[in-house]
C-alpha cells in the first residue's frame, strides 16, 4: 500500500511543526482499522496519520474506542482488519514486541511500572530491552556502566533523576505517571503513543506532563489521547475526535472547536 | 509535586551479613564432610539420605526459576525429572552404562520435551496453564506405566551400577561428591541468575508481563528459554535419581510429586536462592522423622506447613531477612 495517504479533512489547516513539510508524508499512517467484539464494532474502519513531528491528539467521549484503538496501534489486540506502517515498515502483522523494536512506543492509561523495584531497576529494565540480549545468565546487569547511563538519562530526561532510588510504587502519582512515559522512552521510538498522561492528576501536575510532553516532541511524533481538552489544545497539532468507533473529524484546534457536531457530541457535554 | 515521603527510600534488600555470606560455604564443607564423618558414628543410611535431598534440591532448584522469578505455576515438573531418569533407562537397557553420556542425554531428552510442552502451554495464563501442564506430566506418567519394555509399571532395576567414568573407584562414595558439586553448582546459577539480564526479564515478565512485552521483550521466547532449562535441569536431577535409586518408576512422575516439589519450593521461598535447599531439607527431614514415629506422617507434616504458612508466608528463606529488618 502506499503510505501517502490523502489527509482528512481540515488537515490542510496550518500546521505548527512539520519535519517534512513538502511532502506532508506521514511518518505513520493507521488505515481501515477494524475491531469487533461480537456484535459491536468497536473501532469502525478508522485512518489515522501522524506526520513526522508531529502532536496527534485523539479525543473523544467514554467510550468512543480510544483505548481500544491504542491497543490495536500497539498490537496488545489482534486488529479484525487494516493497515498499520510506521516509517516505511508495515507493522500490520508484527508482535507488541516487535513493533517497539521498529520504532512503537506506549504508555498506559492505568500505571503500568514495576511498582516494587526502585525507579532506577525500572529504567535499567527498560533500557535492557533495547541494548543487547536479555538471554545472558551470568553478567551482573546492575553493574552494566552503558545501561546504568542510559537509565539515568532517562530519569532527567523525565525530571526522576532524584529519586533514583526510590521504590516507584510509593512515588506520588504524578511522579509514577512519568515513570510511565520514560519507560516507553527507552524504546527512542519514532512515535509515542499516550494513552490519557494526566489521567487522574491534579493541575500541577498536568502543567508539568504538558511541559513534558512539549519537551518530548524534539524527539519523537506523538499520538496523544487525552481528556484533559485544555492540555490537548495547547499541545496538538491536529487533533481527531473519535466517537463509535469512527473519526469523526480532523484538523487543528480552531477547526475542532468551531465544528458543530464536535460540540454537540463531546465538549459540550465536556463543558458542565 | 509534594516532596516524596522518607518510608519510600530504597529498601533494596540489604547485603547479606558477614556471617550470612559465608554461610553457603560453610554449608558447602559440612556437605562435603559427611560422608568421611557418618561412618565413624555408624550413620551410613544418612549419607544416601542427604545424597536424595541434594537431587531433590537440583531439581527444586529449577522449578524455583520458573516459579519463583518467571512466575511459571508449573505443575507437571515430576513430568521432566521422569523423562531424565527413563533417558537413564533407556541408555542402561541398551548397554550404554556410562553417567557422563547418561546425564547430558537426560537432559537433552527433557529440554526436547519441555520446548514442544512449553510452546504450546506457555500460550495460557493462570490456572489454565496449571492445569495444562499437570496434563502433559500426566500424559508422560501413562506413557511410563504402557512402557512395558521398561517394566511398566512395577518399573526398572537398573542391576549394574553406572560407571562414573574418570571418578570410578577412587572413593565409595565418590557419587556423592559428584551430586554434590552439581547441586552447588545448581545454587550457584540460580543466585547468578537473579541479578542477570536473564534473571531481571524473568522476573519482569513475572510482575508486569504487559509492560514488558510493550517495552520490547520478547516475552514469550524468554518464557519458553527459562522453561525448557528449567527442564533440562530436572531432566538432570531425574537421571541422577535413577542412578542413585538404581530403580524407575513411574510413580517418580507422578503429579503428587509435582505438586510436593511445588510445595517444598513454596516452604522454602520463592524466587529465593536459599529457597530449593531448604525447602527441600526441611520437607525432606520432617517427613523421614515423622515416618519413623507414624505411619500417619501425612497430618503431622500438614501442622507443620500451617505454622509456615501462618509465621513464614514468604518461605522459611525470608525468615532471615526480617531478622536483619528487625535488627
Amino acid at each position: 500500500m502506499s503510505t501517502s495517504a490523502s489527509l482528512p479533512d481540515g488537515a490542510d489547516a496550518p500546521l505548527r511543526f512539520l519535519a517534512d513539510p513538502l511532502t506532508h508524508k506521514p511518518l505513520f499512517a493507521a488505515q481501515g482499522l477494524v475491531k469487533r467484539f461480537g456484535g459491536l464494532l468497536a473501532t469502525d474502519h478508522v485512518d489515522i496519520t501522524v506526520l513526522p513531528g508531529e502532536v496527534h491528539a485523539l479525543i473523544g467521549p467514554n467510550g468512543a474506542g480510544k483505548s481500544t484503538l491504542v491497543n490495536l496501534i500497539s498490537g496488545l489486540l489482534p486488529a479484525d482488519d487494516g493497515q498499520l506502517v510506521l516509517d516505511g515498515v508495515d507493522l500490520t502483522r508484527m508482535a507488541p514486541h516487535q513493533r517497539v523494536r521498529h520504532g512503537l512506543s506506549r504508555c498506559f492509561q492505568v500505571t503500568s511500572i514495576f511498582r516494587g523495584d526502585t525507579v532506577r531497576e525500572n529504567l535499567l529494565l527498560a533500557a535492557q530491552a533495547h541494548a543487547g540480549s536479555s538471554f545472558g545468565c551470568l553478567g551482573v546487569r546492575s553493574q552494566e556502566p552503558a545501561l546504568r547511563e542510559t537509565a539515568l538519562a532517562l530519569a532527567e530526561k523525565v525530571g526522576l533523576a532524584d529519586t533514583l532510588d526510590h521504590i516507584a510504587g510509593t512515588l506520588p502519582h504524578g511522579a509514577q505517571r512519568k515513570l510511565d512515559v520514560a519507560l516507553a522512552l527507552a524504546a527512542r521510538p519514532k512515535l509515542l503513543l499516550l494513552d490519557e498522561p494526566m489521567a487522574g492528576m491534579g493541575p500541577e501536575d498536568s502543567l508539568r506532563m504538558v511541559e513534558l510532553i512539549d519537551r518530548l516532541r524534539a524527539d519523537t511524533a506523538i499520538l496523544l489521547i487525552e481528556h484533559d481538552m485544555d492540555a490537548v489544545f495547547q499541545l496538538a497539532d491536529r487533533i481527531s475526535v473519535l466517537v463509535y468507533g469512527r473519526v469523526l473529524t480532523c484538523g487543528n484546534a480552531a477547526h475542532i472547536q468551531g465544528h458543530p457536531e464536535v460540540q454537540a457530541v463531546y465538549l459540550g457535554t465536556e463543558a458542565t | 509535586m509534594s516532596s516524596v515521603p522518607l518510608s519510600s527510600q530504597a529498601v533494596s534488600r540489604p547485603r547479606a551479613s558477614a556471617p550470612l555470606r559465608f554461610a553457603p560455604w560453610v554449608v558447602l564443607a559440612a556437605l562435603a564432610a559427611i560422608p568421611l564423618v557418618a561412618p565413624a558414628f555408624g550413620l551410613d543410611y544418612y549419607i544416601e539420605f542427604v545424597r536424595r535431598v541434594l537431587i531433590v534440591t537440583i531439581a527444586a532448584a529449577s522449578l524455583n526459576v520458573i516459579l519463583g522469578y518467571g512466575g511459571m505455576v508449573a505443575l507437571g515438573h515430576a513430568g521432566f525429572i521422569g523423562v531424565g531418569a527413563y533417558t537413564v533407562v533407556a541408555l542402561v537397557d541398551a548397554g550404554f552404562d556410562q553417567v557422563w553420556l547418561a546425564w547430558p542425554l537426560a537432559m537433552l531428552a527433557a529440554a526436547g520435551f519441555a520446548a514442544i510442552i512449553g510452546a504450546i502451554s506457555l500460550r495460557t495464563r493462570g490456572v489454565y496453564f496449571i492445569m495444562i501442564t499437570l496434563a502433559f506430566a500426566q500424559m508422560l506418567y501413562y506413557v511410563a506405566v504402557s512402557l512395558s519394555t521398561y517394566g511398566g509399571d512395577d518399573g526398572y532395576g537398573i542391576y549394574s551400577p553406572l560407571s562414573l567414568g574418570w571418578f570410578e573407584g577412587w572413593h565409595p562414595h565418590m557419587l556423592y561428591w559428584i551430586v554434590l558439586a552439581l547441586a552447588a553448582a545448581a545454587f550457584a546459577l540460580v543466585g547468578r541468575l537473579a541479578g542477570s539480564r536473564f534473571g531481571k526479564a524473568l522476573q519482569g515478565i513475572r510482575d508486569n508481563e504487559t509492560r514488558m512485552a510493550a517495552m520490547g521483550y520478547p516475552v514469550f521466547a524468554i518464557k519458553l528459554a527459562a522453561f525448557v532449562g528449567a527442564a533440562a535441569v530436572a531432566g538432570l536431577a531425574g537421571a541422577m535419581l535413577a542412578v542413585n535409586n538404581a530403580f524407575v518408576s513411574p510413580s517418580l512422575m507422578h503429579w503428587t510429586e509435582s505438586a510436593t516439589l511445588l510445595v517444598m519450593v513454596v516452604l522454602g521461598g520463592l524466587g529465593r536462592r536459599w529457597g530449593a535447599p531448604l525447602g527441600v531439607a526441611v520437607w525432606m527431614t520432617l517427613a523421614e522423622v515423622l515416618k519413623l514415629h507414624t505411619a500417619y506422617w501425612h497430618w503431622p507434616m500438614g501442622v507443620a506447613l500451617l505454622l509456615v504458612v501462618f509465621f513464614a508466608p514468604r518461605g522459611l528463606a525470608a525468615l532471615a531477612d526480617r531478622r536483619r529488618e528487625a535488627a
